[in-house]
């Protein structure tokens, strides 16, 4: 089933994200993609996350679809102006990718190339409208197109951002300006979740995947907790410190926590960061968590 | 300094705007911009300070018929760019900018300025947002509002600044 139909259901879906490589090589993308393929819904292939410059997302997302890998391509505001970003939406459609995850993309600042101009001539929100615009036809200037795409837009949301209202003001502008699915910063606090999401308007239409992350070491542990918006628990902090085999652990930990989303959220989204093989092990131990219970 | 290469013979223009309330283009900054040119071997000729230096008739009424400026190799100027610019377009004399202008300040006072305005002459947008405008004070320049890279009401590009956005909204509630 394709990720648009899948929204519509009440299944609980299940995302992961694999980041292109800096060079040529992406052998290894690849090959984490067809082994975590089978366990996951859709595979999200991100836009120079943390502001360094890798291959770009819409090479990646078409080489996915090659292989019948369902794809969703990531989108920066960063990078693209509002002619740049309107073409990578066309250039997605007549490639074939039809699920688009808009972001504001981190701040320049946070990568390898800090004096790069950061762009964002279009915000998210704009973005969406923009994409929502080509499909009715015309183009931010009111030009008519020949032939207009079909996307299945999605956006994304900070439940542990503090002000937490101005998240859920963020959340219903993008509703509005045409998202129909959202994926959030890594949580690893169900309940902390929880607490943001019944602020949120239910309507029923608009699928909200919970980022979730594995934890593989503690030095990684440690590199989570400088990103922005990402609060790590004191049980989980303990818990990773005190292992004696901290992959284990972390694959535990994610595992535990999908399964308490279960019981009340739409998906996750899965971001292994560079452990991706692990994502199958995961979604099993998840399984059994649950079926235990 | 470099600037005034091959230039022997200098004048210097104040302004008495923006630049003498930074006190980089007043009474005091042209006397030490003063002093380090006749250092470097340079002559002064002469020196005034315009009301508004991007004030394009106050420049003619004093400059245009002042004889140590239309004697001197180049003019330095001592405002930003649009006081630069402004007698650029009046004069082919070769001009000297000695300020580099970083933005549209709000004074606070003495020294402590900010920028709350990028005079960007777009769609302002400060009518919808309390007075604070996201263009110039969000890192990203977010119209339609936040990212999710906040901490505590400060920015990720900066946890030295304030989140724009997070102002905005704790204004309009």
């Amino acid at each position: 089933m394709k990720f648009k139909d899948k929204l519509k259901t009440n299944d609980f879906i299940i995302t992961a994200e694999l980041f292109p490589p800096k060079g040529t090589d992406i052998s290894g993308v690849l090959e984490r993609a067809e082994i975590i393929a089978p366990f996951v819904d859709a595979v999200n292939i991100t836009d120079n996350q943390r502001a360094s410059m890798r291959v770009g997302s819409l090479a990646m997302c078409a080489k996915l679809l090659q292989k019948g890998i369902e794809p969703v391509l990531q989108i920066a505001c960063r990078d693209k102006n509002k002619i740049a970003l309107q073409s990578e939406l066309l250039s997605a459609s007549v490639l074939g990718i039809d699920n688009i995850l808009i972001i504001s993309g981190d701040h320049p600042n946070a990568g390898d190339c800090k004096d790069a101009k950061p762009v964002y001539d279009l915000d998210p929100v704009r973005l969406l409208k923009a994409a929502r615009g080509l499909e009715a036809g015309a183009d931010l200037s009111g030009k008519p197109l020949k032939g207009s795409p079909k996307f299945c837009l999605g956006a994304v949301v900070n439940p542990q951002a503090n002000p937490d209202g101005l998240q859920v003001e963020m959340f219903n502008k993008k509703v509005e300006a045409g998202a129909e699915f959202f994926q959030t910063q890594v949580i690893f606090d169900a309940g902390a979740f929880k607490k943001f999401y019944e602020k949120l308007p239910k309507n029923g239409k608009i699928k909200v995947l919970v980022g979730v992350s594995l934890i593989h070491s503690v030095k990684f542990m440690q590199f989570l907790q400088t990103l922005p918006g990402v609060v790590i628990p004191e049980s989980v902090q303990s818990r990773m410190l005190g292992a004696q085999d901290p992959l284990d652990e972390g694959i535990k930990i994610c595992a535990e926590l999908i399964k308490s989303l279960k019981s009340f959220a739409h998906g996750v989204h899965i971001m292994a960061i560079g452990k991706e093989e692990h994502i199958p092990k995961i979604i099993e131990a998840s399984k059994i968590q649950e079926e235990l219970n | 300094m470099k600037a005034t290469c091959g230039a022997q013979a200098l004048f210097i223009v104040g302004c008495g705007g923006c630049a003498k309330k930074c006190a980089t283009g007043d009474e005091a900054a042209i006397l030490a911009l003063s002093d380090s040119l006749k250092k470097a071997g340079k002559i002064v000729l002469g020196t005034v300070i315009v009301d508004s230096a991007c004030d394009m008739r106050l420049l003619k009424r004093d400059l245009l018929k002042n004889e140590a400026f239309l004697k001197s190799d180049k003019a330095v100027v001592l405002a930003c760019g649009a006081g630069a610019g402004a007698l650029s377009a009046l004069t082919d004399k070769k001009i000297v900018t000695g300020l580099n202008s970083k933005y549209l300040g709000t004074v606070e006072r003495a020294n402590i300025t900010h920028k709350f305005c990028g005079v960007c002459a777009q769609e302002c947008v400060l009518n919808e947002t309390a007075g604070i405008c996201p263009k110039t004070r969000c890192s990203k320049g977010l119209i339609s509002g936040s990212c999710g890279g906040y901490a505590n009401g400060k920015c990720e590009a900066d946890i030295m600044k304030d989140c724009a956005w997070c102002l905005i909204y704790n204004k309009r509630k």
